[in-house]
């Protein structure tokens, strides 16, 4: 059995914790959000789901602490201000790199 | 681009024969990476089409249960809120197994969500609004569907890793390995061609040589037969 964890904004937390989601950490600025992602990770917490903007902010260290294992999944999603687009455009990106084309569905 | 030959190879026949063998190789698992790669991508066609509809399910679901908690915020004031929100049991079992697309191995989400009743939250009904439930019962349906695009886009992030390998290995077979494999047995073959022409043209050589040799000696031990006589 695996574990869930939100890290967001105060009001993403309290939203997922109230939908069962047992671990939430509250950060308010990429330095807390970088430790946060530290201490899930060490707790082999194996879905982590973060909001788009503090994902956009600590990208580098996401990705240097990630590298290609199947586990953990870290989710983005976007906060209470809604969607960034980024998803999309991320998707966008992927496939032109692996197809060559640009093929936008 | 001249055609480049492998370093340290010597022009001998049993070179000749292992660069065969190699090369022989080299063209196998070509088509095998292709294949490989083709079986790839269409699995992440595949997996795409799954992406788009869960992506905006997940982002729907989401803005929806977002509108209920701020409605429930309203009511109650945030601090009840989160006071109500701390005393909830965990809702979501998830167990990730993982299988394996072409070697690649790619996590599974098995989900066990009960769908709950506002007894079974764990947050008291004397404090707590009805928005409060809705929010809640929002923000699990859309756990749900997060956990499931969790898996999919993880799946496609591993995916396009592995075909972007696959590739790089097919070209490089393709436009280096097997073209220099092919350049060296050409130089090969020409070079044992040029030494068995060489070697045909020495024959010939050492053959009239020694024919002149005979011949002169014959002629002399003829010569010397007339004189003795």
């Amino acid at each position: 059995m695996s574990d869930v964890a939100i890290i967001g904004d105060i009001d993403t937390v309290t939203g997922f914790k109230l939908g069962g989601v047992k671990k939430g950490i509250i950060v308010n600025n990429d330095e807390e959000a970088k430790n946060a992602l530290d201490e899930l990770l060490n707790d082999e917490i194996s879905i982590i789901i973060i909001t788009q903007k503090i994902a956009d902010n600590i990208r580098e260290h996401i990705n240097k602490r990630l590298g290609s294992d199947v586990l953990p999944m870290v989710i983005e999603i976007p906060d209470k201000s809604g969607s960034s687009e980024g998803g999309a455009d991320q998707m966008a990106a992927l496939i032109k790199r692996v197809i060559g084309v640009e093929m936008v569905k | 681009m001249a055609e480049e030959i492998l370093d340290g190879i010597n022009p001998t026949r049993m070179e000749l024969l292992a660069l065969k063998d190699r090369e022989k190789l080299a063209v196998k698992g070509h088509s095998l990476l292709k294949q490989k790669r083709d079986a790839l991508i269409k699995e992440f066609f595949d997996i795409l089409d799954r992406v788009k509809g869960a992506r905006e399910n997940a982002e729907t679901n989401l803005s929806e249960a977002y509108e209920a908690l701020t409605e429930a915020q309203i009511t109650m004031g945030d601090l009840a809120v989160q006071k109500a929100a701390l005393s909830v049991k965990e809702s979501v079992k998830v167990d990730i197994s993982s299988r394996s697309i072409m070697g690649v191995s790619v996590p599974i989400a098995d989900m066990e969500m009960e769908s709950r009743t506002i007894v079974d939250r764990g947050y008291g009904f004397s404090d707590t609004s009805i928005q409060l439930d809705e929010a809640a019962k929002k923000f699990e349906t859309a756990l749900k569907y997060i956990i499931e695009l969790g898996e999919i886009e993880k799946t496609i992030y591993l995916l396009v890793d592995e075909i972007e390998a696959t590739k790089r290995r097919v070209n490089s077979l393709e436009h280096i390995m097997i073209p220099r494999f092919q350049a060296t047995i050409k130089s090969i073959n020409m070079k044992l061609e040029e030494m068995e022409r060489e070697n045909f043209v020495r024959m010939k050589m050492i053959r009239s040589t020694i024919e002149k040799n005979e011949a002169e000696a014959l002629a002399k031990a003829q010569l010397k037969a007339a004189q003795s006589e």
